[in-house]
């Protein structure tokens, strides 16, 4: 492959799908109403771990309109929001009406539910550990000892999961509210009874996934197998509880730490003991390990463990671990940097492994005045100010994509990938590369994604899509383009070497073809051309992404309200595609990782397992009065020729950043998200105590 | 185990027994016998409706009424229960108000009534005969928002998009309330919608250009 460096990639044009989404056009799976729609909702447990007593199904079947009522009565249920049955129905008021029939009665016991209550102490360390550790805390100019605490945050994406599915016999049609077209497409055919190749999972638009749609799930299947059964269309959505109950979240973590510093500021190592909450049964946690990824921390030992609560499983969420570990190291290196007197500024380039991040933290401490910042505490008034710092990476794997590229005799272009546009900007970057390679103008080409019956992509997961589907664009059109140069090259009676392009026309000697003449000598309506990538990581060789992001907070220190003032984000994500949407993202990952530091805690009742804030009346996430000024600083250089991730790495230094920045402000810290008012005066008031004992 | 076995109140928050809208919407329709839909307490406080409405009675049943929408008179067939953001989208399938959280928390479903935003799934359908109802459908053809949508256009105002034609709606309301708010007050007059993206940044930016573009 080459990379066309003849015209510069970057553009800075608003997204190719914008007005579809802005005039409300955009038709996502939730607006899908084909003709003879039939409603399935599943019975969803309402406890944190019970029984089903007793249930009216004859009433409820007998409810006018409804088409059937499965219910299992038999089964021990784990957490609310469990998938118990479900109603099919004529509408979505006869399936309330038809739940409502049923009378359910329960008994339930008293469920697991708070992490705290249930973290067994720190283990302590082996034999072996302690001989390892031994000469670290012996050199040690000073030691930390710290827990740090995340909540569980809910993916809470605005269109619910769901399906609506069209059964027709031998051919099956179904619009999934999925980041992953093919892990849908595979994980919906058993249920139709057809092979891949006779169905079509469509997923155009996408209201937000976040890491919590990929497969069908139970929504999905159930909509499959009503629709093959009943042979009409089903539609199967999820509400706003469901979705806060079942719909995905990010586990919560415990995170106790013990550091040793030596007087020079370089970290020598020490234990670490990472506890994740998850649900009714293991799996689903884990805290990233930063070790030699951000920082070199030195002799290190680590052990994790998982806390089970009765609750849904958790699901991949942006980046997983990675938030609230980075949260729970980057807060540990400003205490370590406070006990040794050292700016923490210094003390994080003196242990970071990255040489592109130590240049990054430069850039940003000057666009945030990190020369102003004020000692810990120092800041005057009611209302103090901070600013803190934290740093993240992302990195990359063989990822494999394909694409596929027609160039039509009238000169238009149509660029088809499996992949999909979870408001990641997809369909812009699949356009936008198209047309580069071409050295064509972006309005000949549509680009094409969120359809299984195009060339096989990856989910997006890990942030891998736009850097794997910009390499296999890159070649289809390649190849497409070679063919027409072919093309033109017999037409001009020439050999395709001979053919040249300036400008965005084609030259052989004192012959010259605009893109639109050169097309017109295709014979049949079009030239195909196909791009595959194995690896999907082109370009330069360092795969990474690395990231820093500083926060500027004020501090009420009698409310305890913190406001975010400001914040930097300075990022690297190799070669740029498109700048608006790569800076929407940066900027959406902060508002996001605001929305964690401050806001969003699921909160389940201690005795009946149920979910106390399961809206979005009361769980906060980030609103516009919220949203400090961001500023996304794209960390690019001429070595940066290929695509590099920027989904995850967006949202993981926030918090951790947010509550450097509190401390500062105010000279105490709060160890736990959200860093609620509560939270803040309780560390103000310990403070006071400290220092007056 | 034996904690309860619970009819009435519920000691948890019974997923299994729908304390829907739906169903509250519906069991007030009962008490009342033959439905009196009033001015509702549940209905947005814009949406009051014209006196001589306040005196028409409907049964529980499904009811065809008749609601201008985007400038049309248009038939739907509507439950006392039902609320405008089901008869928009579930009958005339409209489906540019989303329905997210259902609750008047989101945003997401906002509408003009009679030129003021509302949340569409906190009115009933019957609530809103008598009053002009512009979905974002309505606004993306009407000349007056071009260079208010032009400003979402130019700025990226959108991620995965389902949220944007809330916010479009909202914009189009406070534009013509204030026609060039200050960076705070836009904060304020958008608070009432979220966006899990996080695309405010972009939004801010629309907005700022739509209002400097003259949009109303």
């Amino acid at each position: 492959m080459t990379i066309n460096n003849n015209v510069a990639l970057e553009n800075n044009r608003p997204r190719v799908d914008i007005r579809q989404k802005v005039t409300g056009a955009a038709k996502y799976t939730a607006d899908q109403y084909p003709a003879k729609l039939m409603y399935a909702r599943m019975i969803r447990f309402p406890y944190g771990k019970g029984i089903v007593e007793s249930a009216d199904l004859d009433a409820a079947r007998a409810v006018p309109g409804v088409l059937e009522v499965e219910l299992d009565t038999s089964k021990t249920y784990e957490y609310q929001g469990a998938s118990m049955g479900h109603v099919a129905a004529e509408s979505l008021d006869a399936i309330d009406d038809a739940i409502a029939a049923l009378k359910l009665k329960f008994d339930y016991e008293k469920p697991r539910v708070r992490q705290r209550q249930l973290f067994r102490s720190v283990p302590e360390p082996n034999e072996s550990e302690k001989q390892k550790l031994a000469p670290v805390f012996e050199k040690a100019a000073a030691v930390v000892e710290a827990t740090y605490e995340t909540q569980v945050q809910t993916h809470s994406c605005l269109e619910p999961h769901g399906s609506v599915a069209d059964h027709r016999g031998d051919s099956a049609v179904i619009w999934g509210s999925t980041q992953g077209t093919f892990a849908y497409l595979d994980g919906i055919k058993d249920v139709c009874g057809l092979p891949p190749a006779k169905i079509t999972v469509h997923n155009e638009y996408v209201g937000g996934g976040f890491g919590s749609k990929f497969g069908p799930d139970k929504e999905g299947t159930l909509a499959a197998r009503l629709s093959k059964k009943y042979k009409r269309p089903c539609k199967a959505m999820l509400d706003r509880r469901e979705e806060h109950l079942d719909g995905g979240c990010r586990p919560g973590s415990i995170q106790y730490m013990r550091m040793a510093v030596d007087k020079n500021g370089k970290i020598l190592g020490g234990r670490m003991y990472m506890a994740s909450s998850v649900g009714y049964r293991e799996g689903g946690g884990g805290v990233a390990n930063v070790a030699g990824r951000i920082y070199d921390l030195g002799t290190l030992v680590r052990s994790d463990t998982e806390i089970t609560l009765n609750s849904q499983s958790p699901r991949a969420f942006r980046a997983p671990g990675w938030p609230q570990g980075v949260f729970g190291v980057e807060s540990m290196m400003d205490e370590l940097a406070a006990k040794i007197k050292m700016d923490p500024l210094e003390f994080r380039k003196i242990n970071d492994v990255s040489e592109r991040r130590k240049r990054q933290l430069d850039r940003g401490a000057e666009l945030i005045g990190w020369k102003n910042r004020k000692p810990d505490g120092a800041s005057p008034g009611r209302i103090k100010r901070g600013i803190g710092v934290a740093s993240a990476m992302w990195p990359t794997w063989p990822t494999v994509c394909s694409a596929a590229c027609d160039i039509h005799r009238d000169g238009t272009v149509e660029v088809r990938s499996g992949v999909q546009d979870i408001g990641t900007g997809t369909f812009t970057v699949v356009t936008d590369v198209a047309a580069n390679e071409l050295g064509i103008d972006r309005d000949l080409v549509t680009g094409k994604v969120g359809n299984s019956e195009y060339p096989r992509g990856p989910g997006s997961g890990g942030s891998v899509v736009s850097r794997s589907v910009a390499p296999a664009v890159r070649k289809a059109c390649a190849d497409a383009k070679e063919q027409l140069i072919k093309a033109l090259a017999s037409h001009w009676k020439t050999t395709p070497s001979e053919v040249t392009m300036v400008d965005g026309n084609f030259m052989f000697g004192e012959k010259k073809a605009t893109w639109k003449e050169a097309c017109s000598v295709i014979s049949g309506d079009k030239i195909t051309g196909n791009g595959r990538t194995e690896t999907g990581a082109e370009g330069s060789s360092d795969g990474s992404s690395d990231c820093v992001q500083f926060a500027e907070v004020e501090v009420d220190t009698e409310t305890g309200i913190v406001r975010v003032v400001k914040i930097v984000a300075v990022h690297s994500a190799g070669q740029i595609v498109n700048r608006k949407t790569i800076e929407n993202q940066i900027c959406g990952g902060v508002a996001q990782g605001i929305s964690y530091a401050l806001f969003e805690q699921r909160i389940l009742d201690r005795n009946t397992g149920g979910m106390l804030n399961d809206g979005f009346i009361d769980y906060k996430i980030a609103g516009p009065v919220d949203i400090p000024e961001i500023i996304p600083v794209l960390d690019a250089t001429e070595q940066d020729t290929g695509v590099r991730p920027i989904g995850e790495p967006a949202t993981i230094p926030t918090a951790g950043a947010i509550a450097n920045a509190v401390a500062n402000a105010i000279g105490a810290r709060v160890r736990s998200l959200p860093i609620t008012p509560a939270k803040v005066l309780a560390a103000l008031e310990e403070a006071r105590k400290g220092a007056t004992a | 185990m034996k904690n309860s076995s619970p009819d009435e109140p519920s000691p948890g928050r019974l997923l299994a027994t729908p304390h829907s809208r739906r169903a509250f919407l519906k069991g007030m329709g009962i008490a009342a016998g033959a439905t009196v839909i009033l001015t509702s307490e549940v209905s947005a406080q814009d949406a009051t409706a014209p006196a001589e409405q306040a005196v028409k009675y409907y049964g529980n049943g499904p009811q065809k009424i008749s609601l201008k929408i985007n400038g049309t008179e248009q038939s739907v067939e509507v439950e006392p229960r039902t609320t405008l953001l089901d008869a928009l989208r579930e009958q005339l399938h409209l489906t540019g108000p989303k329905e997210v959280c259902d609750r008047g928390s989101c945003g997401c479903c906002t509408v003009l009534l009679d030129g003021k935003a509302v949340t569409s799934c906190m009115m009933l359908a019957m609530d809103a005969q008598g009053h002009e109802v512009t979905t974002v459908e309505g606004i993306a053809k009407d000349p007056k928002y071009k260079a208010m949508l032009e400003g979402y256009y130019e700025n990226d105002g959108a991620q995965c998009g389902f949220c944007i034609p809330g916010f479009v709606v909202r914009t189009a309301a406070m534009l013509e309330e204030n026609p060039s708010p200050s960076p705070e007050e836009m904060r304020k007059g958008l608070s009432g919608n979220i966006c899990r993206c996080g695309t405010y940044t972009k939004i801010f930016e629309s907005v700022a250009a739509a209002a400097k573009g003259g949009a109303k």
